[in-house]
């Protein structure tokens, strides 16, 4: 129960960043979808096996608490749940970058589909590729920053 | 590390679940039968958020509005008094009784002919010991000037609204003011006829200064409320000021005697001080 608890509000704040920075850096035409990056994190990293159950329930949370269209982060939730794990003995071989370049594009795989489901009317190549951009390099730093900080962020991404 | 590899069993469980996000989304898309739900969520997010408000922060921010409008409160107070304070000493200078200016020959700068405003240094009490003064003999008290206009305020007299408090004798980043009550002190004072003159001393009393005079040289018959005023005799304080009435008569012997005049200005009844020079 404290587990899930922790779960939930974690989602709560992830989620409230995440729709506080989006306006900012929309401007720079970047999409910066920080919910689902650190769900994949956390499919990544936990030692339990993560269901498509608890994919498909925390994506419609997120749905719920983002305002979108219900089913849709409950689908893609459940689709990189089902990557993450079917390349799990994969990743054992992935160098740091590989793996880098694996969230990079599940995120912009993520911010395609939603801009195609969502924003159909306005959607944007160069958003795509900057974006994509954007999510490497942020893996890549959120990857020196847990070499820096084995600690804090005990293991590695 | 994620975990295992997802059997087949486990494969369509996958499928399954996108696909049921997939029909949800697609109804959801399409008929948008899902708002109620939606509406639900938001207004219970507002209503926390405005409970959580409420609750938590509105009390600590209600506090804090009423220190600061309690401090802005007694910061315009404070400001008004001043202003007040200003206005009665301009008013103590420009009245009839006490027309400061008049002695032409002593002082030269109370006003500003071309502004139309008063030149004199305003000053703000910085230190009166309030026991010594009501008990013993050393009457001084330190002012700081809050605008200033002379380039010296050395033997500058002190004025309140009610009248002359004394004078400054050292001139520093404080004024140091000697009062008309310190025993070390004297000032000039005649009566309104001008046919009595005499220095009167400091009693070493609060309001009180001490006359001494032969009344076999000065023959004015003194009674006492009888009034006295500045001689401007030694250059220091202006004429025709008054200083206060006489409350006693003390015979010491045929050619003493001494007057008990009480003076009318207080320096313990306001904060604010003009300092003007001669």
């Amino acid at each position: 129960m404290k587990d899930f608890s922790k779960k939930i509000i974690f989602i709560f704040l992830i989620n409230y960043i995440d729709l506080s920075i989006a306006p900012i850096i929309s401007k720079a035409l970047i999409i910066f979808p920080l919910t689902f990056l650190s769900y994949s994190l956390y499919v990544y990293r936990s030692n339990k096996n993560i269901g498509p159950i608890e994919g498909f329930l925390i994506g419609l949370l997120v749905d719920l608490i983002s305002g979108n269209f219900f089913g849709i982060n409950a689908t893609l939730f459940c689709i990189i749940t089902y990557l993450i794990n079917i390349y799990s003995n994969s990743f054992k071989i992935f160098s740091y970058l590989q793996v880098c370049i694996f969230f990079g594009v599940s995120a912009t795989g993520y911010i395609g589909f939603s801009q195609l489901a969502l924003n159909l009317y306005n959607f944007s190549y160069s958003t795509l590729l900057i974006s994509f951009i954007f999510n490497i390099l942020f893996c890549i730093f959120i990857t020196i920053l847990s070499s820096y900080f084995p600690k804090t962020i005990n293991t590695k991404i | 590390m994620a975990g295992k590899i997802p059997t087949s069993g486990q494969k369509i469980l996958y499928l399954s679940f996108v696909f049921l996000g997939s029909i949800i989304f697609y109804f959801d898309f399409t008929t948008n039968s899902f708002q109620s739900i939606k509406n639900g969520y938001t207004s219970f997010k507002i209503s926390s958020i405005f409970l959580i408000k409420e609750t938590t922060i509105e009390p600590f921010k209600n506090f804090f509005n009423l220190t600061k409008s309690k401090e802005n409160l007694i910061q315009e107070n404070n400001n008004l008094k001043e202003a007040l304070d200003i206005s009665n000493l301009n008013n103590y200078l420009i009245s009839k009784e006490n027309i400061f200016y008049k002695d032409k020959n002593i002082i030269q700068y109370p006003i500003d002919k071309k502004n139309s405003s008063f030149t004199y240094s305003i000053a703000k009490i910085k230190y009166i010991n309030h026991n010594i003064f009501n008990c013993c003999d050393n009457h001084r008290m330190y002012i700081e000037l809050i605008s200033s206009n002379l380039s010296s305020n050395l033997e500058s007299v002190v004025f309140n609204n009610s009248g002359i408090i004394g004078q400054v004798i050292t001139d520093e980043k404080y004024l140091e003011v000697i009062l008309l009550t310190d025993i070390d002190h004297s000032i000039p004072i005649k009566s309104k006829s001008e046919s009595f003159y005499c220095n009167a001393r400091g009693s070493g009393r609060a309001n009180i200064i001490i006359c001494s005079y032969n009344p076999l040289v000065w023959d004015e018959d003194i009674l006492l409320g009888k009034e006295f005023f500045t001689s401007g005799l030694g250059g220091i304080f202006p004429k025709d000021i008054i200083i206060g009435n006489v409350v006693n008569i003390i015979d010491i012997d045929s050619t003493k005697k001494d007057l008990e005049i009480k003076l009318f200005a207080d320096p313990l009844e306001s904060d604010l001080f003009g300092v003007i020079r001669n």
